[in-house]
């Protein structure tokens, strides 16, 4: 753990001047997409700009530049300009990985199919 | 109250109400909101939002409020993590599925929130949202669908993980295009489940750098079984104790 400390800290030091936002908490100005931009060509491509989309941390819209039928580039117009990290570097602890039949109200795993539900431990809690 | 689990986009929803009443139009409303989802944005369904957009038909206004929310996001991890979370892949199709199935489900809370739930669990194939805990969630073992590896309890938030044990090595490190191996799962308690899919995903896609990487984001919490077996997590996961 002590060898793997200054490598975490380098790492994640590059990334305190990125912004972030929560768009899930955000309502969103417009429904109906009625304030979305003409397209309008250009040396590149098609360029249509989306709705701004209202969230906590500000404004957000963006702009999607089409190449012929596929989408070269997404720009963002708007960003709120909130930090979007810590700034403060995490403590990391490690662990040996432990195996427990623990009693638990529901279970988070990588995504599972339909198929692969009937014999997981979320479908026998979701029987209980 | 009221429990119920029904299939969408492919996986397993469960739903449980511990609140009194009958909940089953909300329920209803809910999974009406998550079948509308996957219509709309599945990269499967040529008639949805996204093939069409992909293949340049928005005319004048076509893109949505929700769908340029959705591209945001994406381009937002995407930039993030310096390409490795990227649903713009050479060579394929505009696929937000690790955006959209986030968004989608915290949306889907939010409504029985507005509705008036206050004590649920949602788990949509295994991201988690909860409200009025305390909830155990289980962690599940990366080497064995029987057991965990760690149980969480909180109270209001959202649980999301990534691994390649039920899909195998379906998410790409979009800077070489090639799987994602370096760990074995990686999970992430977020305020939302936005957050928590989303960087779940993008952690997954770095590697053993994802880690530290998700670490840093705000209001993230992180669990990951690496690809020699050791647990590396914060230290502000919420561990309950075993019962």
């Amino acid at each position: 753990m002590k060898r793997a400390l200054p490598v975490l800290v380098l790492t994640v030091a590059g990334l305190v001047p990125l912004w972030r936002y929560e768009p899930s908490h955000g309502t969103t100005a417009t429904e109906a997409p009625t304030t979305a931009t003409t397209p309008s060509a250009s040396a590149s491509g098609r360029v249509v700009a989306g709705p701004t989309v209202t969230t906590e941390k500000g404004d957000v819209q963006v702009e999607v530049t089409l190449d012929g039928d596929r989408i070269s580039s997404v720009r963002m117009l708007k960003q709120p300009d909130s930090p979007q990290t810590k700034g403060a570097v995490p403590t990391l602890i490690q662990e040996t990985l432990k195996a427990q039949s623990a009693d638990v109200d529901t279970v988070s795993g990588a995504t599972v199919t339909s198929e692969g539900y009937k014999k997981s431990l979320q479908a026998a809690l979701d029987e209980a | 109250m009221l429990r119920r689990v029904e299939h969408v986009m492919g996986f397993p929803v469960s739903l449980r109400i511990d609140d009194e009443g009958a909940w089953d139009a909300v329920a209803d409303e809910a999974f009406a909101w998550l079948r509308a989802v996957d219509r709309r944005f599945s990269p499967f369904r040529a008639d949805s939002e996204v093939c069409r957009l992909d293949r340049g038909e928005p005319a004048a206004g076509a893109v949505s409020a929700d769908l340029a929310q959705v591209l945001g996001l994406c381009e937002e991890y995407r930039t993030a993590t310096g390409g490795a979370f990227d649903a713009r892949l050479p060579g394929r199709g505009l696929d937000p599925c690790a955006v959209v199935k986030g968004w989608s489900v915290q949306r889907a809370a939010e409504l029985l929130t507005a509705a008036g739930a206050r004590r649920f669990c949602l788990n949509a194939g295994g991201d988690v949202v909860v409200s009025g805990g305390p909830w155990r969630v289980g962690i599940r073992h990366p080497e064995d669908a029987g057991r965990v590896c760690a149980v969480l309890e909180v109270t209001d938030g959202a649980v999301a993980t990534s691994g390649r044990y039920e899909r195998g090595d379906h998410i790409l490190d979009g800077r070489t295009g090639r799987p994602a191996t370096g760990l074995l799962s990686l999970t992430v308690l977020a305020p939302t489940l936005t957050e928590a899919d989303a960087t779940a995903t993008a952690a997954f896609a770095l590697g053993e750098e994802g880690v530290a990487w998700a670490a840093a984001r705000a209001g993230c919490e992180v669990f990951a079984v690496d690809a020699g077996r050791r647990v590396v997590r914060t230290a502000g996961v919420p561990m309950a104790g075993v019962s």
